[in-house]
């Protein structure tokens, strides 16, 4: 048919790299944050204190790239921090085993894996919401980490590799880097995949997405399955850290995964979000929690302080979408 | 014959008069007098777009008329917005939509007291509520226990208390919109038997429905709309349907067919006494290579059901489904996708877009793989096959990437339409197509289902807007009930034969 129509213009540049304005948002937050504990807070610009600075937000973000995935497809994970205390548990055990080091640490990956796909499966296949699913595993595998371990830390033999992991090289922390190359994965897997555009699409329309021929249900398992690596993954780093499996570590770190992508500007109701905002939710976490301990705060009150601060961050963003929306899709 | 029907205003619950309503680029009621008297049942008919919704909306104080002015129970509606709604129920006007709006988690006495429930110092009184609740049902010979919970009732019985809802107050004009299309026909029976309690009760019912072997059992005069306007009202005992359709379609003259004789190639889809209870009952058909099937049928015919069914969107209790003479029937969507079928709903917004993502990806979700170069998506590729896509149906973006949420309705259905060419489909199942588009994108959609059947690809071509069926289609199979009825071949499909079929 003879439309005549004036070819339309190409994406604006490479997305990779498009910042938005929540992310612009954040970046100034950041700059404040870091720039305001810098002037008024000892220590906090050191190179050691620096260094912290990226191993805690390793911590929080390997897991928190896949749990961006999992919110943008419109569900959640809530079962990150007992996933990463048992993957945990499970290493130390075969570690003190006696077991090959490379074996015992894929053994653990696909732990996390197995866990990550029954949850996923129970979603996908069986409709149980994705709250559910991983509340149930959050209380079966914190208990089960007490249980097999007696709450007592299982230690193993010094071991070389562990060593690396968990010290620096090119004098970063090693966990900082397996983080930035994980991130740079995740983000080109989210924007240039036909497995991440899908992800976004069934956060988007789940409806249109299975109309479209997107195996929906598919794509809800490996988010999961995805998700349930990454926590063992952090799961094997914080090993090589504290040197010891610990049933009770990672304690909330589930909350402080959402928080960081939900502060990142990855909407809850899915369809939206990057991992560069997750990456910068994460480092605004990151560097509450440290200036607030390198100021001395009672750590009571950080906690308070935290909360705050994350729903100011989470209200600040609802704002600016809400402005947003109703300059693209007219008021 | 068209009869002035006598309008004694002493007698008349409700009237509407000299009522005009212009919407942008719309006349939705040019002029429109309606009167209803206490105790009648009243179909009320006409096509999308004829101006029946404005008219409900207008009585129900939901729309403000430019000009004239509304009566109910005697004294005139007022005022604007949730004012008017509110004076409207006061006075004792109550619609019931096709969507229920029921809360299925509560039980059917909390239901009908719903946001008013008997109470004291602010605790609910259950008793109380159970009592009014089992009386209400009784009016209406209803034989429901009130405390059952509405998850536990089936969708008649779910559009009774909808209905029990309605009494609920002093009502006196009750509005009921397609209340049987998502009704088996046994349970219209039911139905049927509480809108004659309402009616014996004295309360006018304005009945939408095209059914028209129902309108005969419960109706006893029928209104027929016609492009904003009454076009007449008329005794139903001595009226026949045809001339009920004549009002309905007017001289519409025969407009621009995009279809002269009947093509049609080999078979390439072949469906053989598919059944999906209760809605379908056992269908066949064959679609041929190069071919727009039709599918004309009424609200709840089983149209929908039936696209799902050939797609393999939902399970096939019997029947085959044949695709170059290979059994598909227990394949999955997404395997016959594969093969080559496409297909587009009929909620554009609810199933058919992605409204957050750009129109280029949007397009290219039914097969990222052809876009991509060892399994990494190239934004170029991406550019060039949306922009193409773009260019050949005329979609109207700023840019390739503009959320698809942000266009204009047409310009949505193309993309949803749109991705299928893009993916290279062969059967394309299009389910109202044409639904809230406008004009202009319209025919452009027509002129491209007839461009596509020329290339050689099948279409099947679903509409509730009957007279679109003969401007684009070789064949027009009638459905109704489930089953198909009668089958129409180009030339000489004629819209009122067509739509007699239906009724």
């Amino acid at each position: 048919m003879s439309v005549t129509t004036t070819t339309p213009d190409r994406r604006h540049g490479f997305r990779l790299l498009a910042l938005d304005m929540n992310e612009i948002g954040l970046i100034v937050i950041l700059l404040l944050l870091y720039f305001g504990f810098g002037a008024t807070t000892n220590g906090f610009l050191s190179a050691n204190n620096h260094l912290s600075l990226l191993r805690d937000a390793a911590s929080i973000a390997i897991a928190a790239w896949a749990v961006t995935l999992i919110i943008i497809a419109g569900e959640i994970d809530v079962s990150v921090g007992p996933m990463v205390a048992f993957t945990s548990v499970c290493l130390a055990f075969m570690l003190k085993a006696d077991v090959n080091v490379a074996l015992a640490i894929l053994a653990a990956l696909a732990i996390g894996a197995a866990l990550g796909t029954f949850a996923g499966s129970l979603r996908a296949y069986f409709g149980v919401p994705s709250f559910v699913a991983t509340l149930g595993l959050w209380s079966a595998l914190r208990g089960m980490s007490f249980f097999t371990t007696n709450a007592l830390p299982v230690t193993f033999p010094d071991n070389a590799f562990l060593d690396i992991l968990a010290d620096n090289m090119f004098g970063i922390p090693t966990s900082a880097i397996v983080m930035l190359v994980l991130f740079a994965i995740f983000s080109f897997v989210s924007q240039k995949t036909a497995y991440g555009r899908s992800i976004y699409a069934v956060g988007g329309n789940a409806n249109a997405a299975e109309l479209c021929g997107i195996n929906v249900a598919r794509i809800r398992v490996l988010i999961f399955t995805t998700s349930g690596v990454m926590a063992a993954l952090a799961g094997v780093l914080l090993t090589a850290r504290l040197g010891s499996g610990n049933a009770g570590t990672a304690s909330g770190l589930e909350f402080d995964v959402i928080a960081a992508v939900v502060i990142g500007g990855t909407a809850l109701s899915g369809g939206r979000g990057s991992m560069l905002g997750t990456l910068l939710g994460v480092f605004v976490i990151t560097l509450i929690g440290n200036g607030l301990v390198l100021r001395g705060i009672n750590p009571f009150f950080q906690e308070v302080v935290r909360g705050v601060i994350i729903v100011a961050a989470v209200l600040a963003n609802i704002l600016v979408m809400r402005y947003r929306e109703r300059r693209i899709f007219g008021a | 014959m068209q009869t002035a029907r006598k309008q004694d205003p002493q007698t008349l619950v409700a009237a509407v008069h000299g009522a005009t309503k212009q919407y942008p680029g719309v006349l939705a009621l040019d002029d429109v007098d309606f009167g209803i008297r206490r105790g009648e049942v009243r179909a009320l008919l006409g096509k999308n777009g004829a101006g029946k919704s404005t008219l409900i909306r207008l009585l129900t104080g939901a729309t403000v008329p430019d000009s004239g002015d509304v009566t109910i129970d005697g004294s005139s509606l007022t005022g604007s917005g949730t004012q008017r709604t509110v004076e409207a129920a006061r006075l004792g006007v109550r619609a019931v939509y096709q969507e229920l709006s029921l809360i299925v988690g509560m039980s059917i006495a909390e239901n009908l007291f719903l946001g008013r429930w008997p109470s004291s110092m602010g605790v609910l009184s259950h008793g109380e509520m159970e009592h009014q609740a089992r009386e209400t049902l009784a009016r209406l010979e209803l034989k429901l226990d009130p405390r059952r919970r509405v998850a536990t009732l089936s969708p008649a019985e779910r559009q009774l208390v909808e209905i029990a809802r309605v009494m609920i107050g002093e009502p006196k004009l009750v509005i009921l919109d397609e209340p049987t299309s998502s009704l088996a026909a046994a349970e219209v029976e039911l139905l049927f038997k509480a809108v004659r309690s309402l009616a014996a009760a004295g309360i006018a019912v304005i009945y939408v429905s095209h059914r028209m072997s129902e309108i005969r059992q419960i109706a006893e005069a029928a209104t027929v709309m016609r492009d904003g306007k009454v076009a007449g009202t008329v005794e139903l005992a001595g009226a026949d349907t045809t001339e009920i359709i004549r009002l309905m379609l007017g001289h519409s003259e025969q407009e621009d067919r995009l279809v002269g004789e009947a093509r049609g190639g080999d078979t390439v889809l072949s469906v053989r006494h598919l059944a999906v209870p209760p809605k379908l009952a056992g269908v066949s058909f064959d679609l041929r290579r190069g071919e727009v099937l039709g599918f004309a049928g009424l609200l709840g015919s089983g149209r929908t059901e039936l696209l799902r069914a050939i797609g393999g969107l939902d399970a096939v209790r019997a029947g085959t489904v044949l695709l170059d003479e290979k059994d598909i029937t227990r394949g999955s969507y997404g395997e016959r996708v594969k093969s080559g079928i496409g297909m587009t709903p009929e909620s554009r917004k609810e199933d058919g877009i992605m409204p957050l993502l750009g129109v280029d990806e949007n397009t290219v979700a039914t097969d990222f793989s052809k876009v991509a170069v060892n399994g990494v998506i190239s934004a170029s590729r991406m550019a060039e096959a949306a922009g193409d896509i773009i260019r050949r149906i005329g979609i109207k973006t700023a840019r390739i990437d503009t959320p698809v949420g942000t266009l204009s309705g047409g310009n949505q259905q193309k993309v949803v339409i749109g991705r299928w060419i893009y993916a290279g489909s062969r059967i394309l199942l299009l389910d109202e197509p044409t639904r809230g588009v406008d004009v202009e994108a319209k025919s452009q959609i027509y002129a491209l289902i007839r461009q596509l059947a020329a290339e050689g690809k099948s279409i099947v071509f679903v509409s509730s807007e009957i007279e679109e069926l003969p401007k684009v289609c070789d064949r027009v199979l009638v459905l109704k009930d489930g089953c198909f009825v009668q089958e129409f071949v180009a030339p000489g499909i004629e819209t009122d034969t067509l739509m007699a079929a239906c009724l």
